[in-house]
């Protein structure tokens, strides 16, 4: 079978199965850590500007696709301006089935929920970028991940002043 | 998802995140997570249910603000599932 047609139908399974998944998360060998990092938030936090981050593969219609054929993904990230209409986005992502999120983008990238609350007043600011990232990164694309994008990531939100972050995976 | 959030973290920035299934984040171990019910590729739930995928954002939202204890991982999957 062509990879991209198993990959989808693997996919099409286990976001089916949740029993599958939690029978793969506990086997593979997802990275441990024993600590995690900690930034205190202030109480202010929701003044902004906030930024989202997704792994689910979110990319503007013009921009390069993910690379689907490296068996080992893609760390690459990309930029989403957060004014953004949902229909300039696009997702491109074998591993898990996206077709309610094709629909409506907020499912995985909640870009306009973001933007009403910050038309109804429980945000202040919203950041005037949000970033993207596909998930499913393995081996030396992982390395490069923690390595390299990820930390660029994180510099170029300190950059936009970026006080609070929520993260939404594929 | 993890590992990216806690580079930000490592920046810094507070965060939070979404988690799909619980093995995965305690072993990850992000410094926030809030825990929902529903299948891959929904994490925010079904399309165009824009007043759950609100009140998830909101409850996310003040959960990063209000968390005070680095790991917690805040289960909602009783509340936000199919």
């Amino acid at each position: 079978m062509l990879k991209p047609a198993k990959d989808k139908l693997l996919a099409s399974i286990f976001t089916n199965s949740p029993g599958l998944v939690n029978l793969w998360a506990k086997k593979v060998a997802i990275v441990t850590n024993t600590s995690t990092p900690w930034a205190t938030a202030a109480e202010d936090i929701l003044r902004g500007p906030i930024a989202l981050v997704t792994t689910a593969g979110v990319h503007l219609i013009g921009q390069p696709p993910f690379d689907m054929d490296d068996p080992e993904g893609d760390a690459s990230f990309r930029e989403i301006p957060s004014s953004a209409p949902a229909a300039a986005l696009t997702i491109t992502h074998n591993y898990y089935d996206h077709r309610d999120a094709d629909e409506d983008i907020n499912v995985v990238l909640p870009i306009e929920r973001l933007q009403d609350l910050e038309a109804e007043g429980f945000i202040g600011k919203i950041a005037r970028r949000h970033f993207s990232f596909m998930g499913h990164i393995l081996g030396s694309r992982l390395e490069r991940l923690v390595g390299e994008t990820a930390p660029a990531v994180a510099a170029e939100m300190r950059k936009d002043g970026i006080r609070a972050a929520l993260l939404t995976p594929g | 998802m993890g590992l990216i959030q806690r580079a930000i973290e490592e920046a810094e920035i507070p965060t939070i995140s979404i988690s799909l299934n619980r093995t995965v984040t305690e072993k990850v171990k992000p410094p926030r997570a809030v825990l929902v019910g529903y299948p891959l590729g929904h994490p925010m739930g079904r399309p165009f249910d824009k007043k759950t995928q609100t009140s998830l954002l909101k409850e996310g939202l003040t959960l990063l603000r209000d968390i005070r204890v680095p790991g917690t991982l805040v289960d909602a999957s009783d509340r936000y599932h199919f």
